[in-house]
């Protein structure tokens, strides 16, 4: 079932419907039943792979929970001595749970990439499975080891009532793409049994209008040109390239975070606040902040579930130790910190899925920030000789579209379908842009003046609104605080656009969401 | 603590840590810089800091910094 569909708005009603009908402590059940109608649709497969999730992350949960317990009855001294028993127990459990998880993730995700990889390497044939990716997989394992990883470390309980848990596994408005939330600050607002706030559901459906408007009218349209050109680069000038690729820059950015405003919104009509995944990327100064702003909930998880463990880890500190005694100075002390961050950028870009070009994408990103660590000083003692203010608007402008060209480039990886597609958009990019041929060029690929101009005029209202934001207004807040009327408008003019630009004039073609075959 | 601020500034320099005390959340310091400082502070102070320690709360100021060493210093 799409989020754009007739059907998941029907859906959303009856789910809003049922839940608010239950009395108090049983409207999680209506969430519940909703997750589980919602997944079944994609077929027992399916509903067995979410399955194992659930029940492994339960179980070890549980069994931390009880460890921690445990310990924690001891009297102080015994638990000081018996720390070392503990933490190896406690890791042992983590890493069972991970083996079940991600590997049955790398089976299903990227064992036929690597069969095919080894086999064509060293000639040795390996068997494919050719196995469908469920729907939000790599959503929901991060999201359930996580939690893992949480109780194991104390600072959330184990949950005892496996269907509640269950629930925290498969609230459906998260089961497409996200967000990656947090057990503690998920599952009390799963469990409360909300009240029926006109203020939230007002909230919920502006969200998901501004959603729908983003995926149905700028991502729609922005998507026209984006396949042929991606398919075969090399037939199409560099300046069709070039346009190609940013709009599916934009396509990628109002489609996900359209779907997410979507998903948002929908949780809102609840009562329940899902975790951010957006904060305004567009106005990043440095490639690192763009990905501390873009899909915050990915990059918050490998922060606290990699990054950290890893950057703290004993070959890590060895490395430390190594490299501060023979390099010394900056890079002695800041190199280990360089190479956990270029591994876990490495790892976010292979998360996004099982080819080469993804693998490039790791690297491109990893590449660049670490780079941009170590070259730091260098930069410091640059803008002093040159007297940058580096706070001044101008500078922090110049930054801004430094950023947003190394992610237009980047770009040029992740929708191509194999790496050296990307080098031959690049090639023509480069070496055969042909300015003259983009009116005929975007012709030929049914792109028209009114799909560019509504293109730009969506992306003018998505920049301008997160100007606002970026300068403190809250704009829906803004909205509630006015009158009936404006509040209305604030609905029904979204809802005809949507209608006319996105719905009755649209190609209507593109109602998946990217990153929902992730 | 004196040392600590010489310590922390050496790592982020540009910022006010005898004053700043709201560092994570007024967006002074980054994961990156958590794991700098801790790095530091591992070296510096021959201190074992955890994974587990590193909270925001832990790195809101250099007082809750300091008592983090402290704690760490006596495990």
């Amino acid at each position: 079932m799409s989020l754009t569909s007739w059907s998941f708005l029907l859906f959303a009603a009856v789910a809003v419907a049922v839940y608010y009908i239950l009395p108090k402590k049983r409207r999680w059940w209506a969430l519940l039943a909703a997750g589980v109608v919602f997944y079944a649709q994609g077929g027992v497969s399916v509903m067995g792979y979410l399955a194992v999730t659930a029940v492994s992350t339960y179980l070890a949960g549980a069994a931390l929970g009880k460890l921690n317990s445990d310990r924690r009855a001891m009297p102080e001294e015994k638990r000081r001595e018996s720390r070392g028993i503990f933490d190896r127990r406690r890791h042992l459990i983590v890493a069972a749970v991970c083996v079940v998880n991600f590997g049955m993730l790398f089976v299903i995700k990227y064992w036929d990439f690597t069969a095919e990889a080894i086999s064509a390497g060293t000639g040795i044939a390996l068997p494919t499975f050719g196995l469908l990716l469920p729907m939000g997989i790599s959503f929901y394992i991060f999201q359930s080891v996580g939690y893992v990883v949480d109780v194991s470390r104390g600072s959330v309980s184990a949950e005892r009532n496996f269907f509640k848990y269950f629930l925290f596994v498969s609230f459906f408005p998260q089961m497409v793409q996200g967000p990656i939330d947090r057990f503690g600050r998920l599952q009390p607002q799963l469990m409360e049994g909300h009240d029926l706030d006109t203020d939230n559901l007002r909230d919920g459906i502006q969200l998901m209008m501004w959603g729908y408007f983003k995926k149905l009218v700028i991502a729609g349209r922005a998507s026209v040109a984006v396949a042929p050109v991606y398919a075969n680069g090399g037939a199409y000038p560099g300046s069709v390239v070039a346009f190609a690729v940013l709009m599916y820059t934009v396509e990628l950015y109002a489609d996900f975070s359209g779907g997410i405003d979507i998903v948002r919104g929908t949780a809102r009509l609840f009562g329940i606040d899902m975790a951010e995944n957006f904060r305004r990327p567009l106005f990043s100064v440095s490639l690192a902040e763009f990905w501390r702003r873009w899909h915050m909930t990915l990059g918050a998880w490998m922060k606290d579930y990699v990054f950290y463990p890893l950057s703290l880890s004993k070959p890590f500190a060895a490395l430390g130790r190594f490299s501060r005694k023979r390099l010394g100075g900056t890079v002695g002390r800041i190199l280990p910190t360089s190479l956990a961050t270029f591994i876990v950028y490495f790892i976010i870009g292979i998360w996004h899925g099982a080819n080469y070009t993804y693998l490039a994408y790791g690297l491109y990103n990893g590449g660049i920030i670490t780079a941009s660590i170590l070259l730091a000083p260098t930069y410091g003692r640059l803008k002093g000789a040159l007297r940058i203010n580096d706070k001044s608007p101008l500078y922090r402008g110049f930054c801004m579209v430094r950023t947003a060209v190394i992610v237009f480039f980047g770009r040029y990886l992740t929708r191509a379908p194999w790496l050296k597609m990307s080098f031959i958009m690049l090639r023509q990019t480069f070496l055969d842009f042909r300015i003259s041929a983009l009116p005929s060029g975007l012709a030929g690929l049914g792109v028209g003046a009114a799909d560019i101009a509504v293109v730009a005029l969506g992306c003018c209202a998505v920049v301008g609104a997160e100007a606002l934001e970026e300068r403190g207004v809250r704009i829906r807040q803004s909205l509630a605080k006015r009158g009936f009327f404006v509040q209305w408008m604030g609905i029904l003019v979204p809802l005809a656009v949507i209608l006319f630009f996105g719905i009755l004039t649209g190609n209507g073609g593109t109602a998946d969401f990217i990153y929902g075959r992730i | 603590m004196d040392k600590l601020i010489e310590t922390l500034s050496g790592v982020c320099p540009g910022i006010d840590f005898a004053s700043e005390t709201d560092l994570v959340d007024d967006g002074l310091i980054t994961s990156l810089d958590i794991v700098m400082i801790v790095t530091e502070l591992m070296a510096v102070y021959g201190v074992r800091i955890d994974v587990d320690d590193l909270t925001p709360e832990n790195f809101r100021s250099a007082e809750t910094i300091y008592e983090l060493v402290r704690r760490a210093g006596e495990r």
